[in-house]
């Protein structure tokens, strides 16, 4: 049976979270090596303090993601495809060997950074249920100031679709959402907007930065972020890097096209259970399973038979 | 004055017969008789199949001759390539995955379904070469007159030495696909899951096949016709009701097919019970052209059906179908032999019929089941949903249809559209325009994929009443039936309380009072039976459930 492993991204952390992850050597050699390339301790990672910020996020959820990877790896299970939602796509470039572990966790640390440095505060994201992207495009295009600039970012289901931009913005097309068929409306907890053109900046210097690495094939085809299409190519894998952040996560049709392909059972690395959630509202015959909700053992269990 | 030197010299007029003898010539030292081993299968099917060759794969509905796909797919493209794929059902992954590999370039298909995402892309991306879209019956069609194929790759159960094909329940356009190739000096190669002494009845005949070969693993099969009905809801349930008394019973539909969907699984599932308390038994409903679904059991054990036609089979069905003989067509060894092609035409020309659910209708009626970035296709449903212009004989239901004196006014196939006014979350049915106008763009399509269009709907059914379109003939006042039960979709709030109440007086529009029928009647109570497991007792253990349908 196909299968495939899905890399969270932002909003699946917290406190404390590297303390979770399963207790074998693999992982603490990865923390260990995460503390030296970054020059700091563990504690300092994941507390509350750090989780404020986009750049400690990002690089707890490629730890934890990447080092559960690396158990699997361990055992010799690897799955037929990966894939990663926003960050998370760094941590399926890892395990298919494209960039290093360290290469990785430098490069989402610029990315954390330059998120944080791009834009000031006055600028989130939010998420809107029951509505399509297509009615939510024409109600964005209807409201849209060029001051207050609002975008369609992230397809994560076909009525779950988030927006990015200026707070104040986003707050207007809230208001007219939810009194315009929408199920549910509201802010989500970052403070940055990704996935939209305020990020061009960001995805430039990321691609120069990753210009400078000599990345390998893919061993294991990834579901593409931007494009949704399987990336077998370094320099393809490269762009997606680069690209997406200023880009919005087509991850539902992403998925779809693992469904497609034949994949019927999907792992999620640590931590939470957002994408097995949205993968088993999308594809009811397939199997799901999470790290965090299902341990090591029973997705082991399961990936061996 | 007779022409004699014309051409006498140089033409040959046997060039396919020479050249399929070169083909097989090629193969000689690896088949045994006609049997091509099991390990030799890809060796096999790059010596046969020739570079540029137009080639029909079994991609049916249900039956997947996934040993041969698998096999095409390990061809080395450098040795066979830009092949003309003709496929009923693109399905399984490996279906695509020869475009990538470039041993395919183009393709003509009729439902792409489970694929729909990857087969929009790869036309985005120039991957794959789209010959068009088209409905079953069209495709085999043309596979007589301008997409001939060189070779047929098929699936059957069983052959015998001679490469006699046992294709039971599963057979669907098998007998076709072969036919256009057989007699058109094409190569027919058989997937078979045994070879046997003895087959229980021939449905191909040898002189039809040309190689035959042992798959690896049974043929894929899906059960896409099975229906739990505890997924049925009120509403459905409702709507059911409204179909049965404002349809049925009021023109006398004695011969039908129901689209796939979990409206007429309700449907099947009130014959027993509310049908059956209007006293409508014998009286609609007889015979049916339709896959042998389960849902329909109750129904034929509480005595409603004459005969089913099948255009395939159903996963878990067998045995009761064989305990059925009198309902179901079965040969001489009591299997059930199904035929997609034959069950189409009948399906267009013999019932009374045809019903389906919609995702998508604009004012007119024109009806769409797209979804935006996915090509899916047609299968066979605008072949059935259409009224068509040949027919001349009479039923009562057809008849029932005329709408005027004229001396040369005829009557009307009843083909039904249901959907609730919208889909979930907030997606409404009715609207201006079809996603299909943007499905062409997108895909370069040469029409936009209408499934049903306007002018043949005769019956539109959503959750507030039933709009009998075939009773008018003026867009305005369609359109205003439309309006009059499209609820509180943009379409359905332009509609005039005034109007409407004009079109219930003239019968023009139905709601389900005027039928007699309180919404506080529509419980799942009424479904003869409410779960997978009802009806695996109504079948006496008849029925076998699929894995995936079992609760238990």
């Amino acid at each position: 049976m196909k299968s495939a492993f899905l890399f969270p991204g932002q909003g699946s952390q917290y406190e404390g979270m590297l303390n979770d992850l399963p207790d074998d050597p693999v992982v603490k050699e990865i923390l260990e090596a995460s503390c030296e390339i970054l020059n700091t301790r563990l504690e300092l990672l994941h507390s509350k303090k750090a989780l404020s910020t986009t750049k400690a996020v990002q690089q707890c959820l490629l730890i934890s993601s990447v080092s559960t990877y690396k158990l699997f790896e361990k055992e010799g299970l690897y799955p037929s495809y990966v894939a990663g939602h926003s960050v998370g796509a760094f941590g399926a470039a890892t395990a298919s060997g494209v960039i290093t572990f360290e290469e990785a966790l430098k490069l989402v640390t610029l990315r954390g950074e330059l998120m944080e440095n791009t834009c000031d505060e006055g600028y989130g994201m939010a998420v809107v249920l029951g509505l399509d992207e297509y009615q939510i495009t024409e109600i964005v295009n209807k409201l849209f100031l060029e001051s207050e600039p609002v975008y369609v970012s992230n397809r994560n289901a076909p009525t779950q679709v988030t927006l990015s931009g200026s707070l104040i913005g986003l707050q207007k097309v809230l208001d007219y959402v939810k009194t315009h068929g929408a199920t549910a409306a509201h802010f989500l907890n970052v403070s940055t907007p990704s996935h939209c053109p305020l990020f061009n900046s960001v995805s430039e210097e990321l691609l120069k930065e990753l210009d400078k690495l000599e990345l390998r094939r893919p061993k294991i085809p990834i579901s593409s972020n931007s494009t949704s299409r399987l990336l077998m190519q370094a320099d393809a894998v490269k762009e997606d890097l680069a690209k997406s952040i200023c880009h919005p996560v087509r991850w539902h049709d992403a998925v779809n096209l693992l469904f497609e392909t034949g994949t019927r059972l999907f792992v999620e690395m640590p931590p939470g259970e957002v994408l097995t959630k949205l993968a088993q509202h999308a594809f009811s015959e397939v199997r799901t399973m999470s790290i965090s909700k299902n341990s090591i053992e029973d997705c082991m269990y399961v990936m061996k038979n | 004055m007779v022409l004699k030197n014309v051409g006498e010299a140089t033409k040959s007029w046997t060039t396919r017969v020479e050249a399929k003898r070169e083909r097989v010539e090629k193969v000689k030292n690896l088949v045994d008789g006609v049997i091509i081993p099991t390990n030799r299968i890809v060796e096999a099917l790059e010596l046969l199949i020739q570079t540029g060759d137009r080639v029909v794969l079994e991609g049916n509905n249900q039956k997947q001759a996934s040993f041969l796909s698998q096999s095409l797919v390990q061809i080395d493209p450098k040795k066979v390539h830009d092949l003309h794929m003709i496929m009923s059902s693109i399905s399984r992954p490996e279906h695509l995955d020869v475009f990538e590999y470039g041993i395919a370039r183009k393709i003509d298909f009729s439902y792409a379904g489970p694929q729909s995402l990857r087969i929009a892309q790869m036309i985005e991306d120039g991957k794959i070469e789209l010959g068009d879209l088209h409905t079953y019956i069209e495709l085999y069609g043309r596979l007589f007159i301008d997409l001939i194929p060189n070779v047929a790759l098929v699936a059957a159960d069983k052959a015998d030495s001679n490469g006699n094909l046992y294709t039971g329940p599963n057979t669907e356009e098998t007998p076709t696909l072969v036919e256009a190739a057989a007699f058109r000096d094409g190569i027919v190669i058989a997937q078979v899951n045994e070879i046997v002494d003895e087959l229980p009845r021939v449905d191909i005949p040898s002189s039809w096949v040309d190689f035959i070969v042992v798959a690896d693993k049974p043929y894929e099969l899906e059960p896409l016709f099975t229906r739990d009905p505890r997924h049925i809801t009120d509403i459905q349930i409702l709507q059911a009701m409204m179909i049965i008394r404002g349809i049925y019973e009021k023109h006398g539909v004695k011969s039908l097919n129901h689209g796939i969907g979990f409206n007429t699984a309700a449907v099947e599932l009130l014959l027993p019970t509310y049908a059956e308390s209007l006293g409508l038994k014998g009286k609609i409903c007889t015979n049916w052209v339709l896959n042998p679904h389960p849902t329909l059991i109750p129904a034929i054990e509480s005595g409603w059906v004459e005969s089913v036609y099948c255009f395939g089979g159903e996963l878990g069905m067998e045995k009761y179908v064989e305990a059925r003989r009198d309902i179901f067509f079965t040969g001489k060894d009591g299997s059930l032999r199904s035929n997609r092609t034959l069950a189409q035409l009948a399906g267009q020309y013999a019932v009374d019929l045809f019903i389906g659910s919609t995702l998508q209708m604009d004012a007119l009626g024109n009806s769409s089941t797209v979804t935006r970035g996915r090509v899916a296709g047609y299968g066979g449903a605008p072949n059935m949903g259409h009224n068509p212009g040949g027919r001349r004989h009479s039923t009562d239901a057809w008849f029932n249809l005329k709408t005027s004196d004229d001396p040369l006014a005829r009557g009307k196939k009843l083909v039904v559209q249901v959907a609730e006014t919208f889909q979930e979350a907030n997606k409404p049915v009715f609207v201006e325009s079809l996603d299909a106008i943007s499905v062409k763009d997108q895909a370069n399509l040469a029409v936009a994929p209408v499934m049903i269009y306007g002018e043949d709907v005769t019956h539109i059914v959503t959750e507030e009443g039933i709009a009998y379109l075939y009773k008018s003939d003026s867009i305005s006042e369609r359109r205003d039936m439309i309006a009059s039960i499209a609820g509180i979709t943009p379409i359905g709030m332009e509609h005039n309380p005034k109007s409407t109440e004009r079109l219930r007086e003239k019968g023009f529009i139905a709601l389900p009072e005027d039928l007699g029928i309180r919404r506080s009647d529509a419980k799942r109570s009424l479904l003869a039976a409410k779960n997978i497991d009802e009806l695996v007792q109504w079948s006496g253990g008849l029925y076998n459930p699929p894995a995936k349908f079992r609760s238990w």
